[in-house]
């Protein structure tokens, strides 16, 4: 297997219940037991009351892409011969919204509001990133 | 909350002198050599000397630590109320802000408020900082929900924005083409700008892709340079030697819960900013002459002139398209070039470029004709932060 020369996330305390699930393949998200509420990205409380009774909670794992941007140029070796490529900002159905990449479609077929669905992407045995490709 | 700015402060402040280091690529300075030429500048057009000042808001790269103090130790200054802003592009007219607050607080009474980087020399200086500046920064990076993405860059944050703005209102690049001509067209009447060609919408369409929708020619320009401001009260900028020009408003506004959040990325942080600021000027849009809008990309532009109410939300693609931002347009915007085409210093050099629109030095070709107010924006802190000034003639 060649060496992976992206940079990979670094969990904090806070978010590594998010990473350890999608490695799992499962899709998790703080929600409120307080006031119901998702929020994205973690944190120790709610963000909108501030509760700390909170639980990682499976979302569908469908939303839609609320924006995103398509990089025409290389800024890092990593992607070295996979420009361009799409960075997006997905809404999850369950309300939060999260930085992501749109996979599996041309970078100049993706649309704002398109809907998608998470696919998990095992980009090293201990490193799973959620990407989201069209429904 | 509703809050009600002081319109005691209106016309009670005022900006006695400004000054700027030398633009562009000035590997022999560093940022600190560049802050204090600028401020020397601002003492010499207000006609004052450094033991006069006895306030020192300053900001220089993040990198280098209490900067104030620093450019305290350098123009021998003691102050009285001293600190070094952080809130990105918004803290240059935050400065200021805080200079009059400062000021009315009875804490001190001439404030000396600067700006500069060194960042064209930080990325060419060497080979390696060329070949780094190539690839990215990895100071900026955050930890995760980003770089494993390949978010890497100011251009894609702002570009999420750009994108949302074409989805709702069906605005176009050549409508962000336009605002990089009108300012490349100032820019020709700037000897001290960067840019030196002229721009057409053809040369931008065919400027290479950078982070669509935006290509080379919609972001801001790397630079070396600073620039100064001295704010006292108009009762002391009588015995100066420039016409003083007024603080009429200012505001401010942070969206703090994120550039993601809510629809803030479309109607930034600058309308709820601008609100306060013409609210304590007793003025809107209307009254305005001319602007200086924090141009890191065309897009921040156009959304900025939207919030600042010269045209409805949506409609900023026409209205920048029409002329309106020349030099001769209803609105003359960026009139030094700004930061697109002039140089990028974080928005320092829009508040000089306003005060001496309204001190009324420039030649015909420069000027905006019978100016009396100008309005000034200031966003940055990574998205979310945002300032306003709006500036006057003493009448």
């Amino acid at each position: 297997m060649s060496e992976y020369l992206k940079p990979l996330p670094r969990p904090s305390a806070e978010s590594k219940p998010y990473w350890d699930a999608a490695r799992e393949h499962r899709l998790v998200v703080q929600k409120c037991n307080t006031c119901g509420e998702f929020w994205f990205p973690p944190s120790q409380r709610c963000a909108h009351c501030l509760s700390d009774d909170h639980a990682w909670t499976a979302v569908k794992g469908t939303g839609k892409v609320f924006s995103f941007v398509t990089y025409q140029r290389l800024y890092h070796k990593g992607w070295d011969g996979e420009v361009p490529y799409v960075v997006a900002v997905i809404e999850l159905d369950e309300g939060p919204r999260m930085l992501s990449a749109v996979v599996g479609i041309p970078p100049e077929k993706v649309a704002c509001d398109m809907a998608v669905k998470v696919v998990f992407d095992d980009v090293t045995p201990d490193a799973t990133l959620p990407k989201f490709t069209p429904v | 909350m509703n809050i009600q700015p002081n319109t005691a402060y209106r016309d009670k402040y005022a900006i006695v002198g400004v000054g700027n280091s030398p633009l562009g690529k000035v590997p022999n300075m560093s940022a600190l050599g560049l802050v204090e030429q600028a401020c020397v500048n601002a003492l010499d057009d207000a006609g004052l000397k450094a033991k006069d000042i006895d306030g020192l808001l300053v900001r220089g790269p993040d990198d280098i630590y209490t900067f104030h103090q620093v450019i305290g130790e350098r123009l021998g200054i003691n102050a009285n109320f001293s600190t070094t802003t952080t809130n990105g592009g918004a803290s240059q007219i935050l400065s200021v802000i805080m200079a009059v607050m400062a000021i009315e607080a009875g804490l001190c009474t001439t404030v000396l408020c600067g700006y500069g980087r060194d960042s064209w020399s930080r990325t060419h200086r060497t080979e390696e900082a060329r070949m780094r500046s190539a690839t990215r920064s990895e100071e900026m990076d955050s930890s995760e929900f980003g770089p494993e993405y390949g978010l890497f860059g100011a251009p894609a944050m702002h570009g999420f924005g750009a994108r949302r703005h074409m989805h709702l209102y069906g605005t176009t690049r050549d409508q962000f083409g336009a605002i990089a001509v009108a300012f490349r067209e100032h820019a020709l009447h700037n000897p001290e700008a960067m840019m030196k060609k002229p721009l057409t919408v053809d040369d931008y369409r065919a400027a290479r892709m950078i982070v669509e929708p935006f290509g080379l020619l919609d972001c801001s320009l790397r630079s070396d340079g600073a620039g100064a401001m001295i704010v006292t009260t108009r009762e002391r900028a009588k015995d100066l030697r420039r016409k003083p020009v007024l603080v009429k408003g200012f505001g401010t506004h942070n969206n703090l819960k994120g550039w993601f959040a809510d629809d803030n990325m479309v109607n930034t942080a600058a309308g709820p900013s601008s609100a306060r600021a013409y609210a304590m000027a007793g003025i809107g849009p209307g009254d305005i002459d001319c602007a200086q809008i924090y141009d890191c990309f065309t897009y921040m532009v156009l959304t900025q002139l939207e919030d600042y109410g010269f045209c409805k939300k949506g409609e900023g693609g026409p209205f920048v398209a029409s002329g309106a931002l020349k030099l001769g347009g209803g609105l003359p915007t960026n009139t030094s070039g700004g930061q697109l085409s002039e140089a990028h210093c974080e928005g320092v050099l829009q508040i000089v470029e306003g005060v001496r629109q309204l001190q009324g030095i420039y030649g015909a070709d420069r000027q905006v004709k019978d100016a009396e107010t100008c309005i000034v924006s200031g966003h940055g802190g990574n998205t979310v932060c945002h300032s306003t000034l709006i500036l006057g003639t003493a009448t």
